[in-house]
């Protein structure tokens, strides 16, 4: 959970990308006045629903599936029903740390790729184009 | 020379931090154009304008600045006026319809607030959900992942139950904020994101609203929520009927190229 409250001094660029598409998309649209030409901006509205119905995608979420550790799960999900009795103690418990974050950046490339990373500095990769503007 | 438009708002005329600019290379100054109790906050535009970062970043700069301070129609990037005497006339022509739209969004201020699937923590829930996605997982996992087809069929599933998750998770974060907003929005559906909600609320209400949304963050841990704001209300501010009034003699370009 993130909650980044926009800094309106300074100058900060960090929050931009996160509310590009509202000053793309949104705001006061007059007649008449002229807009320019946004080619190549387009882009940014990919239907994610495409990325999901892969082979590749089921592939890495099956193996996701196989990293996950369902045990760590139960503090997180109080919910989690205790269905399947013999979950695989020594599996589980075994894996560690290092092998949870592969499986969620496997995970994490088999959802949705443009997903922000703003806290991580300059690693975003919403699209190709995105990039090139951010270069600029 | 055409003149760039930022956003307007009433008069008086804001007080512009010195050496404010906008966009273009070299950024031009903002200025201020006055006419019938409203404010235009405009600077000359660079030739052959271009969507590039630093352009978005000085538009939503300028808006931002304003915007701390009072109400501001924020104009969608990349709007262009002939010159100031063309802006002028659209402050007086429609002057009602600015007016009106500041007084109803007088006081408030656009959040925006974007969620995401954290991954592990949405198979957690899909698993807790649906006990044969669980015990097909670890009939997998104990024979050493399964084969090809088993991670196929499995992946494949687990991808659906995740999907369907999406739609539950987007209206769990709307129930969360609206009963504190003024307005909420739809954002456009861009990649990345499983909802992406803008909230128009009053100024004092941010606090409450940002305290809303790190409980459903507490609750919901498959919920990534990136809160944005305060920002000009971009959400909320009326297109014009292009149809409606052609006087001016300047043709609406189309948004998208």
């Amino acid at each position: 959970m993130t909650v980044a409250p926009a800094q309106q001094q300074g100058g900060g660029t960090g929050n931009l990308y996160d509310v590009l598409e509202l000053v793309l998309d949104r705001g006061l649209v007059i007649d008449a006045f002229v807009r320019v030409s946004l080619v190549g901006i387009e882009i940014l509205k990919i239907d994610v629903r495409v990325v999901v119905a892969s082979v590749d995608t089921y592939l890495k979420f099956a193996e996701a599936c196989n990293r996950l550790d369902l045990e760590s799960g139960r503090n997180k999900s109080p919910g989690l029903p205790d269905v399947v009795g013999q979950v695989t103690e020594s599996g589980a418990q075994g894996k560690t740390k290092g092998a949870l974050s592969g499986a969620a950046q496997t995970v994490s490339d088999a959802f949705q790729q443009a997903r922000d990373e703003s806290q991580e500095g300059g690693t975003r990769r919403r699209t190709t184009t995105r990039k090139k503007e951010e270069r600029e | 020379m055409s003149t760039y438009v930022y956003g307007i708002t009433r008069s008086p005329a804001p007080h512009l931090r010195e050496g404010l600019t906008g966009v273009g290379d070299p950024p031009r100054p903002v200025r201020i154009l006055q006419r019938d109790g409203l404010v235009a906050l405009v600077s000359d535009a660079p030739e052959d304008l271009r969507p590039k970062r630093r352009e978005l970043l000085a538009h939503q700069q300028v808006l931002a600045e304003v915007n701390a301070e009072r109400v501001v129609l924020p104009m969608r990037f990349g709007s262009l006026s002939e010159d100031d005497g063309t802006v002028g006339e659209v402050l007086v022509e429609r002057a009602e319809h600015f007016l009106e739209r500041l007084d109803t969004l007088e006081g408030k201020v656009e959040y925006n607030i974007k969620a995401s699937h954290d991954q592990e923590a949405v198979l957690h829930v899909v698993m807790a959900q649906q006990p044969e996605l669980r015990a097909e997982s670890e009939a997998n996992r104990a024979a050493g992942g399964g084969s090809y087809e088993q991670k196929l069929a499995l992946g494949e599933k687990v991808a659906r139950a995740v999907q369907a998750r999406e739609p539950v998770d987007a209206a769990l974060l709307r129930h969360a904020v609206e009963p504190l907003a003024a307005e909420v929005s739809e954002g456009p559906q861009s990649a990345g994101w499983l909802t992406n909600l803008s909230v128009l609320v009053d100024r004092e209400a941010a606090d409450e609203l940002l305290s809303a949304v790190e409980e459903l963050g507490n609750s919901a841990p498959q919920l990534d929520l990136k809160v944005n704001g305060p920002l000009p209300p971009y959400s909320f501010v009326e297109k014009t009927d292009a149809s409606a009034d052609a006087t001016a003699g300047v043709r609406a370009a189309p948004a998208a190229g």
